[in-house]
């Protein structure tokens, strides 16, 4: 195995976070500071860290139905995103709607305009839920580069 | 030609470059994972720093259309550089006598700003208004915190100085003498007169190092990590290796100035034991601090460092003087 | 100042309370929400969880041949407010504890609860319908002792409201021995619906 590959072996073993609200109501943004902020959840066991930056990012989560004003900020930022990335749908606004599905101002779901990888739904989903789905976003993330777990 | 090759060694491996590399990246993990434990939580693996980098070196670069291109690439390893060569200087006492003994501790002061200057250079190249502000933070806090260094050093230095070779000299600034002359008399840090300087430069390292309360120019939530913000992949982790690097020196620097003392003649055990004391300065100064405290307002870290540990400097320089 | 030492110290001595969740396990409280479910030997088809479901996550959809309907809950749209449950007639709605929620955006259409409910024909008529669930006719018809439940189950409404003519036609024609008891009376007028 050559030291690229190795490396690419590790790398997964460090998924940087970040979170991006794309008109969501908050509950699922609580959700995900709760699984940094409250030790029983503790993200940081996966070697996980939210980032304020979209350039540190390897798993980004998306939460919010993707609202008109938003949509073309949140593309924006998801481009800026450094390849290999994982994308991970969190609550049922980003994944389908939800509530919200068929509004005026609703840009659809989120996967019409994103490749989305892992859906985590829920209004708001469980903290649980939420690491399980990063859980499945690092073996995705092995599975883009070529290596399977 | 010899002893050139020899001082480039030591920047590399030994104890600059990768010893220092190693031995930061072990803090660091340690770091988290006490911090995790004093927030009664799990927290990362000890050996997340290499991890994080590892992942990093095989992330894609993205530089900014807008971005002085040169100076955004040369930026981290400006830093980098300087680090290595700054952490040569840093003796450890029983198992390495620093590069320079003329006056390597104002080699060490001229050097210390580099990582700073690094930040502050990438920072303004990446054109990133966010970018900007992490610069005018930096700088303020760098001013902050640079003027209880410069009186730390100097109370050492003149404490020294006096003592060594009956006060000819005035005051010594060769970093391998005071530790020599520690090792004779005693370490500074028991001495009544330097413990307000103990404590100040305790109080200096958060600062200096961007760690909580005071990580103001990288705070992630308000400036999305300011000068860091363009910056991925293997140029972060760049940054990333030379804020480990100047943990090693900064607290090498700590226990060369308080606590040079040594416990065998056996280099290793020597060397252990310099890490223990390091490792307890860290925790003291950064992760008990780090896991308690919210993140302060630069105007008011600004006038935190200009107040407290300015004054603590002083109190020990004039302790000094009068003595 | 030393009262945060405090708690970091103690911190430190009663170490980690971090659940060992996904590599180990994890509890789930009593009540909560995940996803929904239907029974189909006690849906009757009758459209009010989707009339009442926020999230329009729920679909009924008459087969072609008109031999009965398929109820679809879509859980990637289901927002879990047990709306449906609450408003169910027949309690056929239920909200499961399954919380696991997280998957690969290839599943993210099959993560259904569909139920193909058929109807059965009416005892008397041959009308296509679905019988009245037995809980639900034992409570409707508790007070009135000459119904019999299980018969009355199987008959399509038509038939029922014949039914229910014959037997107030048997009651006005035959003279009655003694007037209702009140207490009778309040008993079956009281059931509800």
């Amino acid at each position: 195995m050559s030291l690229d590959k190795m490396l690419q072996k590790i790398s997964v073993r460090s998924p940087w976070l970040f979170r991006i609200n794309a008109g969501s109501c908050n509950g699922c943004d609580v959700e995900l500071a709760t699984t940094a902020c409250i030790p029983r959840y503790d993200v940081e066991r996966f070697g996980c860290k939210y980032c304020g930056s979209p350039r540190h990012t390897d798993v980004v989560l998306i939460t919010g139905p993707l609202t008109t004003k938003v949509r073309d900020r949140v593309l924006r930022v998801w481009h800026e995103i450094p390849n290999p990335k994982v994308t991970v749908a969190v609550g049922v606004c980003s994944i389908s709607g939800g509530v919200f599905r068929g509004g005026y101002s609703i840009e659809g779901p989120i996967d019409r305009y994103i490749p989305v990888d892992v859906n985590v739904p829920g209004c708001p989903p469980r903290p649980q839920a939420i690491l399980e789905g990063i859980v499945l976003a690092r073996s995705i993330w092995l599975k883009k580069l070529g290596l399977e777990e | 030609m010899s002893d050139t090759l020899l001082a480039i060694l030591h920047m590399i491996i030994f104890p600059g470059g990768i010893f220092a590399l190693a031995v930061g990246f072990f803090f660091k993990g340690l770091d988290r994972r006490v911090e995790a434990r004093l927030q009664r939580r799990v927290g990362p693996p000890l050996k997340q720093p290499w991890l994080d980098t590892a992942k990093l070196l095989t992330k894609e670069t993205l530089i900014p259309k807008t971005a002085c291109r040169q100076a955004f690439l040369l930026a981290p390893v400006f830093g980098f550089t300087g680090m290595a060569v700054c952490a040569a200087f840093i003796p450890i006492p029983g198992v390495y006598s620093g590069l320079n003994n003329m006056g390597d501790l104002l080699v060490i002061f001229y050097l210390l700003p580099i990582p700073a200057m690094a930040l502050m250079i990438g920072g303004s190249a990446s054109s990133s208004p966010f970018g900007a502000l992490g610069f005018s933070r930096e700088m303020l806090l760098m001013l902050a915190y640079e003027t209880p260094l410069l009186m730390i050093l100097l109370a050492v230095a003149m404490l020294a100085g006096k003592s060594i070779a009956g006060g000819a000299a005035g005051a010594e600034f060769s970093l391998l003498k005071i530790v020599n002359w520690q090792q004779q008399t005693g370490s500074l840090g028991l001495n009544t007169a330097m413990i307000p300087a103990l404590l100040a430069y305790l109080i200096f390292l958060p600062g200096t190092l961007g760690v909580a309360p005071f990580d103001i120019p990288e705070a992630e939530t308000e400036i999305i990590e300011g000068p860091l913000l363009e910056y991925g992949g293997p140029l972060l982790a760049l940054f990333n290796m030379t804020s480990a690097l100047k943990t090693f020196v900064l607290l090498g620097l700590g226990v060369a100035l308080f606590f040079p003392g040594v416990i065998s003649a056996w280099w290793p055990v020597n060397l252990i034991w310099f890490v223990l004391k390091c490792l307890v300065l860290m925790l003291l100064s950064i992760t008990v601090v780090k896991s308690a405290t919210g993140r302060l307002r630069i105007d008011q870290a600004f006038r935190f460092y200009v107040t407290i540990p300015a004054a603590l400097a002083l109190c020990s320089l004039i302790l000094v003087w009068v003595m | 100042m030393a009262s945060f030492l405090k708690v970091l110290f103690r911190n430190l001595l009663d170490g980690p309370s971090t659940d060992p969740y996904p590599m180990g396990p994890t509890f789930s409280p009593q009540r909560i929400r995940g996803r929904a479910k239907v029974d189909p030997n006690l849906c009757m088809g009758c459209g009010m969880c989707r009339y009442s479901c926020t999230a329009g996550a729920i679909n009924i959809a008459h087969l072609p041949d008109g031999s009965g309907y398929t109820i679809t809950i879509w859980q990637n749209s289901c927002c879990r407010c047990a709306s449906c449950r609450h408003y169910c007639p027949t309690g056929a709605m239920s909200v499961t504890d399954d919380w696991h929620s997280a998957h690969a955006e290839k599943d993210k259409f099959n993560r259904l609860e569909q139920q193909t409910i058929k109807y059965e024909p009416c005892a008397d008529c041959g009308t296509l319908m679905r019988p009245l669930p037995a809980h639900l006719a034992q409570r409707l018809y508790a007070g009135n002792k000459e119904i019999d439940q299980e018969k009355i189950r199987h008959i399509c409404p038509k038939c029922r409201r014949i039914e229910d003519a014959k037997r107030t036609a048997r009651r006005l024609l035959t003279p009655a021995p003694e007037p209702m008891e009140a207490a009778e009376l309040t008993s079956a007028a009281s059931t509800r619906y």
